[in-house]
Order: structure tokens, then sequence, then C-alpha cells
């Protein structure tokens, strides 16, 4: 479904990615993990088309991606949650649900993500930025799955919400996995990240490191402390 | 007396509406490329050019009010993508190039319409008695058809796709990207709607103002306090402080030469750049 190949990435004079290797199959959830500033949040904005690879290959079933304009990879059926949520704050929550989709409005797509996140709901007309913050996360979330996306990207969906929400949120992120969407999740909770995938990708320096079953990392606490910073 | 402080304070008013018009394309053109157009006067002067050719070619005023508009938009669009695109991201840059594209339409006005100053007259001849003077009925027709146009596009950023993109866009291009939306076509189509709204403002404008290459030259200023004034990027604020300042010029004038109005908008605009930098309007509307 999703690969990457050796993508390496510049940005100015830094060498972000160095060579990232990576596969999410159909159906499948992954958790990319790493330190801070190693390279999570660049690889999946590559992904995304929003940063310029330097060379490598992305693709994503039969196509291509760096053949599209960044515009058209949503188009494609991947999903994006970027980090800090990116609700647009001058847009009511129902045009924030809306803005991805394209032609006529989906009203039994907004009827599902609605059973998915109530709350949206009760919120239809308010603006984004009077939202709290775990609902502005639900409303990133709602609004990917507004576009019938086959891989949802996840940046750090649980960052900076209240423990209340969190579990909400989890829960909604497992449920998306159950219905056969695939997910690729970059999570600083390691353990939600690896209770939500059964698949881990760490990353340091740039690159990837480690790939396997989440339940076979769990087994291996020298990997976990060395390229987590975590001990179990 | 009174009735002259009436004339002028309505002319003012009204005028305010028209320039409302115009300095809400450029204000738009701000918020969403980051671009200080110089131009923008010369869009609002190629719009009443537009209407004279329009009245001269057809014998038919109206039909002015369609073709400035839409010939806006494409020579807006044009200029996006050859003009402003290529210099995207430097905002220092874009004084320079709009300056020189500033230059260019007046040149290019100056050659095709000549360099004498024309008037047009008003499709709607007669006064009406208003307030106890006699009132031009196109004046009032103006601001309505301002009104309606200011009103129309408000709907238009409200409830259509375009509209919601580009404030999408506005607010975080990156994120709007990874969402589906087309931000270089979104950029181009804003351009185009501000040329569109400024040179409807000259069309509207084109009987009650003289149609000339350097028309555009004394409206730049006015926009550019209005859109001071209404606070950076805050449309409402702009059309609100376009009416204020236009108004309270046309006070001034009732009492003293239009120099000394000119002089005290100015110094209003200096008042709330040192005393409410963010602008009068910020916050009034989202």
């Amino acid at each position: 479904m999703l690969s990457l190949r050796d993508v390496h990435v510049h940005i100015g004079k830094l060498h972000i990615l160095q060579g990232v290797n990576l596969e999410v199959r159909p159906g499948e959830s992954a958790a990319l993990l790493g330190r801070n500033g190693v390279g999570k949040t660049t690889t999946l904005r590559a992904i995304m088309g929003l940063v310029s690879k330097s060379s490598g290959a992305i693709r994503f079933d039969e196509f291509d991606l760096s053949n599209y304009p960044a515009h058209k990879i949503p188009g494609k059926g991947i999903g994006y949650v970027p980090q800090g949520r990116g609700i647009f704050p001058n847009l009511s929550v129902l045009e924030n649900l809306n803005i991805g989709v394209t032609g006529k409005r989906d009203t039994e797509r907004e009827d599902y993500v609605f059973t998915c996140f109530p709350r949206l709901k009760e919120r239809l007309k308010q603006a984004g930025n009077t939202l709290s913050g775990g609902e502005q996360q639900m409303l990133a979330i709602a609004r990917c799955l507004m576009m019938r996306p086959k891989l949802i990207i996840l940046d750090e969906p649980t960052e900076g919400i209240m423990p209340r929400l969190v579990s909400q949120i989890r829960r909604e992120i497992y449920r998306i996995g159950q219905s056969g969407v695939s997910i690729l999740l970059v999570e600083q909770n390691v353990e939600t990240a690896l209770k939500l995938c059964p698949n881990v990708f760490l990353m340091e320096k740039g690159a990837i490191v480690y790939s396997g079953a989440a339940h076979d990392l769990k087994g291996q606490p020298e990997i976990v402390r060395r390229y987590l910073g975590l001990s179990q | 007396m009174r009735d002259t402080v009436l004339l002028l304070a309505m002319n003012g008013l009204i005028w305010g509406l028209i320039i409302a018009l115009i300095a809400l394309g450029l204000s738009v053109i701000f918020g969403l490329l980051d671009i200080i157009n110089i131009a923008h006067g010369d869009f609002f002067m190629v719009g009443t050019v537009l209407a004279w050719f329009s009245l001269s070619a057809t014998g038919n005023f109206w039909i002015g009010f369609i073709v400035a508009p839409v010939i806006g938009f494409v020579i807006g669009a044009i200029i996006q993508r050859l003009v402003i695109q290529p210099i995207h991201g430097a905002a220092a840059l874009s004084i320079v190039a709009t300056f020189g594209l500033s230059l260019i339409l007046q040149e290019t006005v100056r050659i095709t319409f000549g360099a004498t100053p024309r008037r047009m007259l008003a499709p709607i001849q007669g006064t009406v008695p208003l307030f106890g003077i006699d009132y031009e009925i196109y004046r009032l027709f103006a601001a309505g058809i301002a009104l309606v146009a200011l009103a129309g596009f408000f709907l238009f950023l409200q409830h259509t796709k375009l509209g919601i993109w580009m404030r999408a866009v506005r607010h975080d291009r990156e994120t709007a990207v990874a969402m589906g939306i087309p931000a270089q076509r979104v950029y181009v189509m804003t351009f185009g709607v501000g040329f569109a709204l400024a040179a409807f403002g000259g069309a509207v404008a084109a009987p009650i103002t003289t149609v000339d290459f350097r028309g555009g030259v004394d409206v730049l200023p006015f926009c550019f306090m209005a859109v001071i004034i209404g606070g950076l990027g805050n449309l409402a604020g702009t059309v609100a402080a376009a009416v204020l300042l236009a108004f309270l010029e046309g006070l001034v004038q009732s009492v003293a030469d239009p120099t000394v109005a000119r002089i005290s908008s100015l110094v209003l605009m200096s008042a709330v750049l040192l005393l409410r930098p963010q602008g009068l309007f910020k916050g009034f509307t989202r």
C-alpha cells in the first residue's frame, strides 16, 4: 500500500531524512517512533508532498506520489492529521469537516463521523478556535474520515490533550484501524502507540533502525532504551 | 452651510462605499498572498477605462458593470501567474514588482485611451430631494450597487467552496494543501477577484469621477489607509474604515480644502498606528 524506499530529504543544508525505508500494508496499523528531532514528522510531511525529497521513492498503491502535486495526494486516499491538529480557526466546525470533500456535501459520511465523535455534532456552527484541544483533535480526525481515506497518517494525536479525552481519541483510532483503514501513527506516548499498532518502526537520525512487531519490541528493553530513551 | 456639509458628507459616504470595494480587494490580496500591491489603484483605473470603452463601443453603460470585473478578473489571474507567483514569499520584492506593474498599466492606458482625462455621463440623470437637498440619483444608485457588491462578496466568502478555500489558505496554507486544496489555484483566483472588485468599483465610480490614466494614483493611499485603520487582513474592518475615512474627509472638506481633509485622514491613520496598531476594528469580526 504505502512504501518508502531510501527516501532522503534536505532542508537547507540539513540532511533530515537519510534513507528512510518503510512499508504499511493494506489494513495494517504501524507506529513510527523515535526521540524528538529524529525525522518522524518530516517523514510524514514527505509522504504528503509537503517537503520535497532529494531522492528515493514514495509509492501509494499503484501511484508514485512524486508525480503528483501535494494537493492531489489526499485524493489518492491518504488522510493526514497534522501535528498541532491544523484546525482552521476562522472556519466553522462544519466547514472544517467538509474542507477536503470534493463535490456535493456527503451527509451519509457526516452521519458516520458523528457516530464516532458525537460531540462535534453539537458544535457544527462554532468556529474552530472555540473548541477545546481534544475537540479540535476529534475534528482533525473526523475531517480526515470525511475524505474516505484508505490510509490515515496521524502525527501525535494525543499531544496536549486532556487525559479524559485521550482515551476516547485512542478508542476511535483503534476503531478506525479495525474498520480496515490503514494507519501510520507518530506518537510520543509509546505505550499508546504499541497498544494501537501491531507494527513498529523506530527512527534514529533520519533513518529507520528497527522494524518489527510491537510485541517483539516489548521483549527488547535494550532497543527501547537506546532509541526511545525509556526503560520498561 | 448646512446643505454643503450634508452634501459633502453624503458624497464622502458614497465614495467610501466604492472605496470599500477597492480596499476590500487590496485587503484580500494582502491577507492571502502577503503582497503589498502598489498597482491596486490602477486596477480601479482600469475599471473606469473599461467602463468608458464599453459605453463607447456599445452605447450601453450597464455593460461596463459586467465587462470591467470580468476582464479585471482575467487580467488579475494572468498577473498573478506571470508576475506575483515567481516572487511568492518575497514581500519586499512584491513592492518593486507591483510598482512596475502600476507603470505598465498606466502607460498601456495612456497609449490606448490617451492622456486627456474624460468624463462619463451618468446613465441615470436627475436629482431627488434628500434631507432638504437635491441629491444626484446616480450617486444613490452607486451606493446601493456598492452595498450589494460588498454583501455579495461576503456571502461568496462564507458560502462558496472557493470562498471557504480562500479563508482556509489564508490561515494555514500547508494544512489546506494537505486537505486537498489547490492553494496555487486559490492564489490565482484571489488575485483575480481582487482585481475584479477594484475594476467593478471603477466602473461604478466612472460617472462620478474622471476617467484618467492616473486615476488610481489618488485612490491607492486611501485604500491603504482603510486597510491599516481597519486592521491588516480584517475584511469587515477594512470596509468600515473606508466608509468612515471617506465620510470624515467629506465632512472636513465642507469647512476646509481637500488637502486638509486628506491630512486629517493621515492624522487619524497615524493615531491608529500609535494607539491601536492592530487596527481600529481588530477583533470586531472573525
